[in-house]
Protein backbone atom coordinates (compact mmCIF):
# COMPACT_ATOMS: atom_id res chain seq x y z
CA UNK A 1 0.00 0.00 0.00
CA UNK A 2 1.06 3.16 -0.54
CA UNK A 3 2.60 5.43 1.58
CA UNK A 4 0.63 8.47 3.48
CA UNK A 5 1.82 12.19 2.71
CA UNK A 6 2.58 12.50 6.63
CA UNK A 7 4.56 9.38 7.41
CA UNK A 8 3.76 9.80 11.29
CA UNK A 9 0.19 8.21 10.26
CA UNK A 10 1.93 4.99 8.87
CA UNK A 11 3.92 4.67 11.84
CA UNK A 12 0.75 4.52 14.00
CA UNK A 13 -1.14 2.38 11.41
CA UNK A 14 1.95 0.15 11.88
CA UNK A 15 2.19 0.13 15.30
CA UNK A 16 -1.54 -0.39 15.65
CA UNK A 17 -0.83 -3.76 13.14
CA UNK A 18 1.92 -4.59 15.29
CA UNK A 19 -0.93 -4.42 18.57
CA UNK A 20 -2.86 -7.00 17.55
CA UNK A 21 -0.03 -9.06 15.86
CA UNK A 22 1.45 -9.15 19.33
CA UNK A 23 -2.07 -9.73 21.01
CA UNK A 24 -2.71 -12.60 18.30
CA UNK A 25 0.55 -14.53 18.82
CA UNK A 26 -0.13 -14.84 23.01
CA UNK A 27 -3.64 -15.47 22.35
CA UNK A 28 -2.20 -18.34 19.93
CA UNK A 29 0.09 -20.08 22.35
CA UNK A 30 -2.48 -19.50 25.21
CA UNK A 31 -4.79 -21.77 23.58
CA UNK A 32 -2.25 -24.21 23.26
CA UNK A 33 -0.57 -24.29 26.65
CA UNK A 34 -3.97 -24.00 28.49
CA UNK A 35 -4.46 -27.19 26.79
CA UNK A 36 -1.59 -28.89 27.53
CA UNK A 37 -1.81 -27.87 31.27
CA UNK A 38 -5.26 -29.36 30.94
CA UNK A 39 -4.17 -32.57 29.53
CA UNK A 40 -1.29 -33.04 31.66
CA UNK A 41 -2.60 -31.42 35.13
CA UNK A 42 0.02 -29.47 34.87
CA UNK A 43 -0.97 -26.40 37.24
CA UNK A 44 2.59 -24.74 37.09
CA UNK A 45 1.68 -24.32 33.44
CA UNK A 46 -1.89 -23.11 34.01
CA UNK A 47 -0.76 -20.39 36.33
CA UNK A 48 1.75 -19.16 33.37
CA UNK A 49 -1.37 -19.24 31.05
CA UNK A 50 -3.31 -17.22 33.79
CA UNK A 51 -0.66 -14.78 34.21
CA UNK A 52 0.04 -14.30 30.85
CA UNK A 53 -3.55 -13.27 29.78
CA UNK A 54 -2.62 -9.61 31.75
CA UNK A 55 -0.27 -8.94 29.00
CA UNK A 56 -3.21 -9.60 27.04
CA UNK A 57 -5.34 -7.53 28.19
CA UNK A 58 -2.74 -4.70 28.87
CA UNK A 59 -2.20 -4.48 24.84
CA UNK A 60 -6.12 -4.41 23.93
CA UNK A 61 -6.05 -1.31 26.64
CA UNK A 62 -2.98 0.37 24.58
CA UNK A 63 -4.98 -1.24 21.30
CA UNK A 64 -8.20 1.01 22.35
CA UNK A 65 -5.79 4.15 23.47
CA UNK A 66 -3.43 4.08 20.42
CA UNK A 67 -7.18 3.56 18.32
CA UNK A 68 -9.17 6.54 19.83
CA UNK A 69 -6.00 8.80 19.20
CA UNK A 70 -5.84 7.61 15.41
CA UNK A 71 -9.58 8.19 15.01
CA UNK A 72 -8.77 11.88 16.73
CA UNK A 73 -6.26 13.03 15.47
CA UNK A 74 -5.38 11.90 11.98
CA UNK A 75 -9.37 11.42 10.96
CA UNK A 76 -8.86 8.48 9.22
CA UNK A 77 -10.86 7.57 5.58
CA UNK A 78 -11.70 4.66 3.71
CA UNK A 79 -9.81 1.48 3.93
CA UNK A 80 -7.55 3.44 6.94
CA UNK A 81 -10.96 3.83 8.56
CA UNK A 82 -11.48 0.41 8.20
CA UNK A 83 -8.70 -0.69 9.14
CA UNK A 84 -8.66 0.93 12.77
CA UNK A 85 -12.31 0.03 13.49
CA UNK A 86 -11.49 -3.47 12.86
CA UNK A 87 -8.16 -3.13 14.74
CA UNK A 88 -10.35 -1.91 17.70
CA UNK A 89 -12.98 -4.82 17.21
CA UNK A 90 -10.17 -7.25 16.93
CA UNK A 91 -8.81 -6.01 19.95
CA UNK A 92 -11.83 -6.96 22.01
CA UNK A 93 -11.66 -10.00 20.56
CA UNK A 94 -8.55 -11.17 21.32
CA UNK A 95 -8.71 -10.09 24.24
CA UNK A 96 -12.00 -12.09 25.07
CA UNK A 97 -10.12 -15.57 23.55
CA UNK A 98 -7.60 -14.61 26.43
CA UNK A 99 -9.67 -14.91 28.80
CA UNK A 100 -11.23 -18.55 27.40
CA UNK A 101 -7.92 -19.86 27.77
CA UNK A 102 -6.92 -18.55 31.14
CA UNK A 103 -10.61 -20.29 32.25
CA UNK A 104 -9.55 -23.67 30.45
CA UNK A 105 -6.28 -23.65 32.15
CA UNK A 106 -7.88 -22.94 35.72
CA UNK A 107 -9.47 -26.15 35.16
CA UNK A 108 -6.30 -28.02 34.86
CA UNK A 109 -6.12 -29.24 38.29
CA UNK A 110 -10.03 -30.10 38.72
CA UNK A 111 -9.99 -33.52 36.24
CA UNK A 112 -10.01 -36.45 37.89
CA UNK A 113 -8.55 -39.93 36.68
CA UNK A 114 -7.18 -38.59 33.77
CA UNK A 115 -5.24 -42.07 32.55
CA UNK A 116 -8.98 -43.49 31.97
CA UNK A 117 -11.14 -40.49 30.49
CA UNK A 118 -10.71 -40.77 27.39
CA UNK A 119 -12.57 -37.65 26.28
CA UNK A 120 -9.50 -35.68 27.39
CA UNK A 121 -7.51 -36.93 24.28
CA UNK A 122 -10.26 -34.96 22.32
CA UNK A 123 -10.32 -31.78 22.93
CA UNK A 124 -6.06 -31.12 22.22
CA UNK A 125 -7.64 -31.52 18.84
CA UNK A 126 -10.57 -29.55 18.70
CA UNK A 127 -7.91 -26.93 20.75
CA UNK A 128 -5.69 -27.06 17.71
CA UNK A 129 -7.97 -26.92 15.02
CA UNK A 130 -9.59 -23.49 17.04
CA UNK A 131 -5.72 -22.30 17.41
CA UNK A 132 -5.30 -22.90 14.05
CA UNK A 133 -7.92 -20.40 12.83
CA UNK A 134 -6.84 -17.79 15.43
CA UNK A 135 -3.46 -18.14 13.22
CA UNK A 136 -4.84 -18.11 9.96
CA UNK A 137 -7.19 -15.08 10.73
CA UNK A 138 -4.21 -13.44 11.79
CA UNK A 139 -1.87 -14.22 8.99
CA UNK A 140 -5.42 -13.02 6.84
CA UNK A 141 -5.10 -10.25 9.04
CA UNK A 142 -1.43 -9.52 8.42
CA UNK A 143 -2.05 -10.09 4.49
CA UNK A 144 -5.27 -8.05 4.29
CA UNK A 145 -6.47 -11.46 2.98
CA UNK A 146 -9.67 -11.50 2.22
CA UNK A 147 -9.57 -15.41 0.98
CA UNK A 148 -7.65 -16.71 3.11
CA UNK A 149 -10.46 -14.71 5.98
CA UNK A 150 -13.57 -16.89 4.15
CA UNK A 151 -11.53 -19.76 4.76
CA UNK A 152 -10.94 -18.97 8.16
CA UNK A 153 -14.93 -18.82 8.43
CA UNK A 154 -15.47 -21.94 6.73
CA UNK A 155 -13.06 -24.14 9.54
CA UNK A 156 -15.55 -22.96 12.14
CA UNK A 157 -17.77 -25.65 10.87
CA UNK A 158 -15.51 -28.05 11.69
CA UNK A 159 -15.09 -26.39 15.52
CA UNK A 160 -18.75 -27.09 15.87
CA UNK A 161 -19.00 -30.67 14.27
CA UNK A 162 -16.07 -31.29 17.23
CA UNK A 163 -18.13 -29.63 20.07
CA UNK A 164 -20.99 -31.70 19.38
CA UNK A 165 -19.23 -34.89 19.21
CA UNK A 166 -17.65 -34.40 22.45
CA UNK A 167 -20.31 -33.14 23.82
CA UNK A 168 -22.29 -36.45 23.17
CA UNK A 169 -19.38 -38.40 24.06
CA UNK A 170 -19.44 -36.32 27.64
CA UNK A 171 -23.18 -37.01 28.48
CA UNK A 172 -22.61 -40.88 27.43
CA UNK A 173 -20.16 -41.27 30.21
CA UNK A 174 -21.61 -39.32 32.41
CA UNK A 175 -24.91 -41.50 32.42
CA UNK A 176 -22.71 -44.87 32.56
CA UNK A 177 -20.75 -43.47 35.17
CA UNK A 178 -21.65 -41.14 37.31
CA UNK A 179 -18.51 -40.65 39.24
CA UNK A 180 -17.01 -38.76 36.15
CA UNK A 181 -19.96 -35.89 36.34
CA UNK A 182 -17.88 -33.41 37.97
CA UNK A 183 -14.49 -34.22 35.57
CA UNK A 184 -16.39 -34.50 32.36
CA UNK A 185 -18.82 -30.96 33.17
CA UNK A 186 -15.51 -29.25 33.60
CA UNK A 187 -14.49 -30.86 30.34
CA UNK A 188 -18.00 -29.83 28.90
CA UNK A 189 -16.98 -26.22 29.85
CA UNK A 190 -13.78 -26.52 28.12
CA UNK A 191 -15.33 -27.64 25.08
CA UNK A 192 -17.75 -24.91 25.06
CA UNK A 193 -14.72 -22.57 25.73
CA UNK A 194 -12.90 -23.92 22.64
CA UNK A 195 -15.81 -23.51 20.74
CA UNK A 196 -16.32 -19.72 21.33
CA UNK A 197 -13.17 -19.23 20.56
CA UNK A 198 -13.68 -20.62 17.18
CA UNK A 199 -17.05 -18.12 16.78
CA UNK A 200 -14.45 -15.27 17.85
CA UNK A 201 -12.05 -16.26 15.22
CA UNK A 202 -15.06 -16.38 12.67
CA UNK A 203 -15.87 -12.54 14.02
CA UNK A 204 -12.30 -11.42 13.11
CA UNK A 205 -12.39 -13.33 9.62
CA UNK A 206 -15.41 -10.93 9.55
CA UNK A 207 -13.49 -7.99 10.35
CA UNK A 208 -10.50 -8.97 7.95
CA UNK A 209 -12.58 -9.22 5.40
CA UNK A 210 -14.44 -6.05 5.95
CA UNK A 211 -11.36 -4.39 6.56
CA UNK A 212 -9.86 -5.51 3.59
CA UNK A 213 -12.96 -5.03 0.96
CA UNK A 214 -15.61 -2.53 3.00
CA UNK A 215 -17.95 -5.56 2.52
CA UNK A 216 -18.76 -8.44 5.11
CA UNK A 217 -18.20 -12.08 3.48
CA UNK A 218 -21.19 -13.61 1.60
CA UNK A 219 -23.99 -14.60 4.53
CA UNK A 220 -23.13 -18.18 2.81
CA UNK A 221 -20.00 -17.99 4.83
CA UNK A 222 -21.11 -17.43 7.92
CA UNK B 1 -13.64 7.56 -16.80
CA UNK B 2 -15.89 8.35 -13.91
CA UNK B 3 -16.79 6.15 -11.77
CA UNK B 4 -20.51 6.47 -10.61
CA UNK B 5 -22.17 5.05 -8.00
CA UNK B 6 -25.44 3.00 -9.02
CA UNK B 7 -28.97 5.23 -8.55
CA UNK B 8 -27.32 8.45 -9.08
CA UNK B 9 -29.53 10.33 -11.25
CA UNK B 10 -31.99 11.99 -9.87
CA UNK B 11 -35.65 13.02 -10.86
CA UNK B 12 -35.38 16.27 -8.70
CA UNK B 13 -32.26 17.66 -10.82
CA UNK B 14 -32.47 21.72 -10.89
CA UNK B 15 -28.96 21.42 -12.49
CA UNK B 16 -28.39 18.30 -15.52
CA UNK B 17 -24.72 18.90 -16.85
CA UNK B 18 -23.88 16.70 -19.90
CA UNK B 19 -20.61 16.08 -21.21
CA UNK B 20 -19.25 19.39 -19.82
CA UNK B 21 -15.74 19.98 -20.50
CA UNK B 22 -13.83 23.48 -20.42
CA UNK B 23 -10.71 25.21 -22.00
CA UNK B 24 -8.61 27.59 -20.58
CA UNK B 25 -6.76 28.72 -23.90
CA UNK B 26 -5.93 25.02 -25.43
CA UNK B 27 -5.26 23.82 -21.65
CA UNK B 28 -8.03 21.04 -20.83
CA UNK B 29 -9.56 22.50 -17.45
CA UNK B 30 -12.60 19.97 -17.62
CA UNK B 31 -13.13 17.08 -19.55
CA UNK B 32 -16.24 15.89 -20.16
CA UNK B 33 -18.28 15.92 -16.80
CA UNK B 34 -21.97 14.89 -16.25
CA UNK B 35 -24.10 15.18 -12.96
CA UNK B 36 -27.60 16.40 -11.57
CA UNK B 37 -27.55 18.95 -8.72
CA UNK B 38 -30.59 18.34 -6.76
CA UNK B 39 -32.19 19.92 -4.08
CA UNK B 40 -32.86 16.86 -1.97
CA UNK B 41 -29.39 16.96 -1.21
CA UNK B 42 -25.97 18.70 -0.47
CA UNK B 43 -23.30 18.14 -3.44
CA UNK B 44 -19.61 18.20 -3.03
CA UNK B 45 -16.67 18.93 -4.91
CA UNK B 46 -13.69 17.44 -3.33
CA UNK B 47 -9.87 17.25 -4.82
CA UNK B 48 -6.37 18.48 -5.26
CA UNK B 49 -6.15 22.61 -6.41
CA UNK B 50 -5.99 22.86 -10.03
CA UNK B 51 -7.78 19.96 -10.60
CA UNK B 52 -11.24 21.67 -12.00
CA UNK B 53 -13.95 21.77 -9.76
CA UNK B 54 -13.95 25.38 -9.11
CA UNK B 55 -13.97 25.87 -12.77
CA UNK B 56 -16.50 22.90 -13.01
CA UNK B 57 -18.85 24.84 -10.21
CA UNK B 58 -18.41 28.20 -11.59
CA UNK B 59 -19.98 26.54 -15.03
CA UNK B 60 -23.25 26.82 -13.55
CA UNK B 61 -24.14 29.95 -13.91
CA UNK B 62 -21.45 30.76 -16.38
CA UNK B 63 -18.98 32.99 -13.81
CA UNK B 64 -16.69 31.48 -16.92
CA UNK B 65 -17.94 33.94 -19.22
CA UNK B 66 -15.43 36.80 -17.84
CA UNK B 67 -12.98 34.97 -18.64
CA UNK B 68 -11.86 35.66 -22.09
CA UNK B 69 -9.44 32.79 -22.88
CA UNK B 70 -12.31 30.16 -21.56
CA UNK B 71 -14.59 28.10 -23.08
CA UNK B 72 -17.23 25.79 -22.32
CA UNK B 73 -18.60 22.83 -23.79
CA UNK B 74 -21.39 20.52 -23.47
CA UNK B 75 -24.75 21.04 -22.31
CA UNK B 76 -25.80 22.26 -18.80
CA UNK B 77 -29.63 22.74 -18.12
CA UNK B 78 -31.42 24.98 -15.45
CA UNK B 79 -34.82 23.25 -15.15
CA UNK B 80 -34.71 21.79 -18.48
CA UNK B 81 -33.57 24.71 -20.24
CA UNK B 82 -29.79 25.62 -21.86
CA UNK B 83 -27.79 28.07 -19.93
CA UNK B 84 -26.07 28.85 -23.10
CA UNK B 85 -29.34 29.03 -24.91
CA UNK B 86 -29.85 32.41 -26.41
CA UNK B 87 -33.06 33.18 -24.23
CA UNK B 88 -31.22 33.17 -21.13
CA UNK B 89 -30.35 36.61 -19.83
CA UNK B 90 -27.14 35.69 -18.00
CA UNK B 91 -28.03 38.63 -15.17
CA UNK B 92 -30.93 36.46 -14.63
CA UNK B 93 -29.47 33.46 -14.44
CA UNK B 94 -26.74 34.29 -11.81
CA UNK B 95 -29.97 35.00 -9.50
CA UNK B 96 -31.50 31.60 -10.34
CA UNK B 97 -28.30 30.55 -9.49
CA UNK B 98 -26.29 32.51 -6.73
CA UNK B 99 -22.74 32.16 -5.27
CA UNK B 100 -21.06 32.43 -2.33
CA UNK B 101 -16.93 32.34 -2.35
CA UNK B 102 -13.95 32.10 -0.39
CA UNK B 103 -13.86 35.16 1.02
CA UNK B 104 -16.65 37.31 2.40
CA UNK B 105 -17.41 40.12 -0.14
CA UNK B 106 -20.08 42.53 1.03
CA UNK B 107 -20.88 45.61 -0.67
CA UNK B 108 -19.29 48.76 0.67
CA UNK B 109 -22.88 49.17 2.31
CA UNK B 110 -25.44 48.94 4.82
CA UNK B 111 -26.12 45.62 6.05
CA UNK B 112 -29.78 46.51 5.03
CA UNK B 113 -28.81 47.65 1.44
CA UNK B 114 -26.38 43.75 1.23
CA UNK B 115 -29.95 42.22 1.10
CA UNK B 116 -32.28 44.53 -0.34
CA UNK B 117 -30.03 45.41 -3.72
CA UNK B 118 -30.59 42.08 -5.28
CA UNK B 119 -34.54 41.87 -5.05
CA UNK B 120 -34.66 45.22 -5.73
CA UNK B 121 -32.47 45.43 -9.60
CA UNK B 122 -34.03 41.95 -9.94
CA UNK B 123 -37.81 44.22 -9.21
CA UNK B 124 -38.50 41.17 -6.51
CA UNK B 125 -39.72 43.85 -4.33
CA UNK B 126 -39.82 47.60 -4.75
CA UNK B 127 -41.68 49.30 -1.99
CA UNK B 128 -39.93 49.81 2.04
CA UNK B 129 -42.34 47.36 3.50
CA UNK B 130 -41.78 44.49 1.06
CA UNK B 131 -37.92 44.87 1.20
CA UNK B 132 -38.20 45.01 4.78
CA UNK B 133 -39.78 41.28 4.79
CA UNK B 134 -37.35 40.28 2.04
CA UNK B 135 -34.46 41.15 3.89
CA UNK B 136 -35.54 39.62 7.34
CA UNK B 137 -37.07 36.32 5.78
CA UNK B 138 -33.85 36.31 3.98
CA UNK B 139 -31.30 37.44 6.93
CA UNK B 140 -33.45 34.98 9.21
CA UNK B 141 -32.61 32.01 6.97
CA UNK B 142 -29.18 32.85 6.96
CA UNK B 143 -29.00 32.49 10.79
CA UNK B 144 -28.14 36.00 11.10
CA UNK B 145 -31.12 37.83 12.11
CA UNK B 146 -30.85 38.15 15.53
CA UNK B 147 -27.66 39.11 15.82
CA UNK B 148 -28.35 42.37 13.21
CA UNK B 149 -31.75 43.29 13.52
CA UNK B 150 -30.64 45.69 15.71
CA UNK B 151 -28.03 47.34 13.62
CA UNK B 152 -29.04 47.07 10.15
CA UNK B 153 -28.04 50.45 9.14
CA UNK B 154 -24.33 49.38 9.97
CA UNK B 155 -21.79 48.52 6.91
CA UNK B 156 -21.83 45.06 6.22
CA UNK B 157 -18.17 45.42 6.40
CA UNK B 158 -18.28 46.01 10.18
CA UNK B 159 -19.28 42.24 10.58
CA UNK B 160 -17.17 39.46 11.79
CA UNK B 161 -16.15 37.28 9.04
CA UNK B 162 -18.05 34.49 10.13
CA UNK B 163 -21.33 37.13 10.02
CA UNK B 164 -20.15 38.29 6.48
CA UNK B 165 -20.10 35.14 5.26
CA UNK B 166 -23.73 34.27 6.58
CA UNK B 167 -24.59 37.89 4.58
CA UNK B 168 -23.59 37.35 1.62
CA UNK B 169 -25.25 33.59 2.08
CA UNK B 170 -28.33 36.24 2.66
CA UNK B 171 -28.24 37.87 0.29
CA UNK B 172 -27.80 35.16 -2.25
CA UNK B 173 -31.00 33.97 -0.67
CA UNK B 174 -32.44 37.15 -0.79
CA UNK B 175 -33.48 36.71 -4.74
CA UNK B 176 -35.05 33.77 -4.48
CA UNK B 177 -32.20 31.32 -6.29
CA UNK B 178 -33.23 28.06 -7.03
CA UNK B 179 -29.50 26.99 -6.74
CA UNK B 180 -26.51 27.80 -4.48
CA UNK B 181 -22.98 27.61 -5.37
CA UNK B 182 -20.49 27.89 -2.59
CA UNK B 183 -16.53 27.85 -3.47
CA UNK B 184 -14.81 26.86 -0.11
CA UNK B 185 -17.46 29.37 1.63
CA UNK B 186 -15.66 28.62 5.34
CA UNK B 187 -11.58 28.26 4.33
CA UNK B 188 -11.17 31.61 5.69
CA UNK B 189 -13.48 31.17 8.85
CA UNK B 190 -12.54 30.09 12.42
CA UNK B 191 -14.01 26.84 13.50
CA UNK B 192 -17.56 27.93 15.25
CA UNK B 193 -18.14 30.50 12.48
CA UNK B 194 -17.40 27.37 9.79
CA UNK B 195 -19.99 25.48 12.27
CA UNK B 196 -22.67 27.94 11.88
CA UNK B 197 -21.89 27.96 8.35
CA UNK B 198 -22.02 24.14 7.74
CA UNK B 199 -25.78 24.32 10.17
CA UNK B 200 -26.43 26.90 7.63
CA UNK B 201 -25.97 24.43 4.27
CA UNK B 202 -27.84 21.98 6.33
CA UNK B 203 -30.54 24.03 7.17
CA UNK B 204 -31.10 25.60 3.69
CA UNK B 205 -30.87 22.35 1.78
CA UNK B 206 -34.14 21.05 0.64
CA UNK B 207 -35.18 24.56 -0.40
CA UNK B 208 -32.25 25.58 -2.52
CA UNK B 209 -29.96 22.78 -4.63
CA UNK B 210 -26.30 23.39 -3.15
CA UNK B 211 -23.13 22.86 -4.35
CA UNK B 212 -20.40 23.19 -2.42
CA UNK B 213 -16.27 23.20 -3.33
CA UNK B 214 -14.32 22.33 -0.49
CA UNK B 215 -10.81 21.53 0.57
CA UNK B 216 -11.70 20.01 3.58
CA UNK B 217 -12.85 16.05 3.48
CA UNK B 218 -14.24 16.33 6.88
CA UNK B 219 -16.17 19.25 5.31
CA UNK B 220 -17.01 17.56 2.00
CA UNK B 221 -18.38 14.19 5.13
CA UNK B 222 -20.24 16.51 7.44
CA UNK B 223 -22.28 19.00 5.18
CA UNK B 224 -22.98 16.80 2.23
CA UNK B 225 -25.07 14.12 0.92
CA UNK B 226 -23.39 13.57 -2.56
CA UNK B 227 -19.91 13.70 -3.03
CA UNK B 228 -17.76 13.79 -6.47
CA UNK B 229 -13.84 13.97 -6.39
CA UNK B 230 -12.01 15.78 -9.65
CA UNK B 231 -8.72 15.23 -10.49
CA UNK B 232 -6.38 16.54 -13.25
CA UNK B 233 -10.04 17.65 -15.22
CA UNK B 234 -11.84 14.62 -14.55
CA UNK B 235 -14.28 13.64 -12.52
CA UNK B 236 -12.85 10.53 -10.88
CA UNK B 237 -15.63 9.52 -8.93
CA UNK B 238 -19.07 9.96 -7.83
CA UNK B 239 -21.08 8.53 -5.14
CA UNK B 240 -23.17 8.66 -1.94
CA UNK B 241 -20.80 10.95 1.12
CA UNK B 242 -21.07 7.53 3.11
CA UNK B 243 -20.38 5.65 1.05
CA UNK B 244 -17.76 7.45 -0.79
CA UNK B 245 -15.69 8.29 2.89
CA UNK B 246 -15.57 4.74 3.90
CA UNK B 247 -15.34 2.37 0.76
CA UNK B 248 -14.78 4.35 -2.24
CA UNK B 249 -14.13 2.45 -5.60
CA UNK B 250 -11.50 4.46 -7.54
CA UNK B 251 -7.79 3.94 -6.44
CA UNK B 252 -7.66 7.45 -7.15
CA UNK B 253 -10.18 8.32 -4.70
CA UNK B 254 -9.05 5.83 -2.12
CA UNK B 255 -5.58 7.47 -2.17
CA UNK B 256 -6.65 10.94 -1.91
CA UNK B 257 -9.18 10.76 0.72
CA UNK B 258 -6.69 8.60 2.84
CA UNK B 259 -3.94 11.15 2.20
CA UNK B 260 -1.35 9.34 0.40
CA UNK B 261 -1.94 11.33 -2.84
CA UNK B 262 1.49 12.11 -4.60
Amino acid sequence: MAEHTVKAFDEDITRLRGLIAEMGGLAEVAIQESLDALVRGDEELAEKVVARDKRIDALETEVDKLAVRIIALRAPMADDLREVIAALKIGGVLERIGDYSKNIAKRAGMIEGRARFEPLTLLPAMGELAGEMVHDVLTAYAARDPELAREVIATDAKVDAFYNSIFRNLVSYMVENPSTISSAAQLLFVARNIERIGDHATNVAEMVHFAATGVYPPEGDR
Amino acid sequence: MTVIHPNMQDENAKIRARGVSVFYGDKTAIDDVSIDISPDYVTAFIGPSGCGKSTFLRCFNRMNDTIPAARVTGLIELEGEDIHGDGMDVVQLRARVGMVFQKPNPFPKSIYENIAYGPRIHGLAEKKADLDIVVERSLTRAGLWDEVKDRLDDAGTALSGGQQQRLCIARAIAVDPEVILMDEPASALDPIATAKIEELIDELSGRYAIVIVTHSMQQAARVSQRTAFFHLGKMVEYGPTSEFFTNPIEERTKDYITGRYG
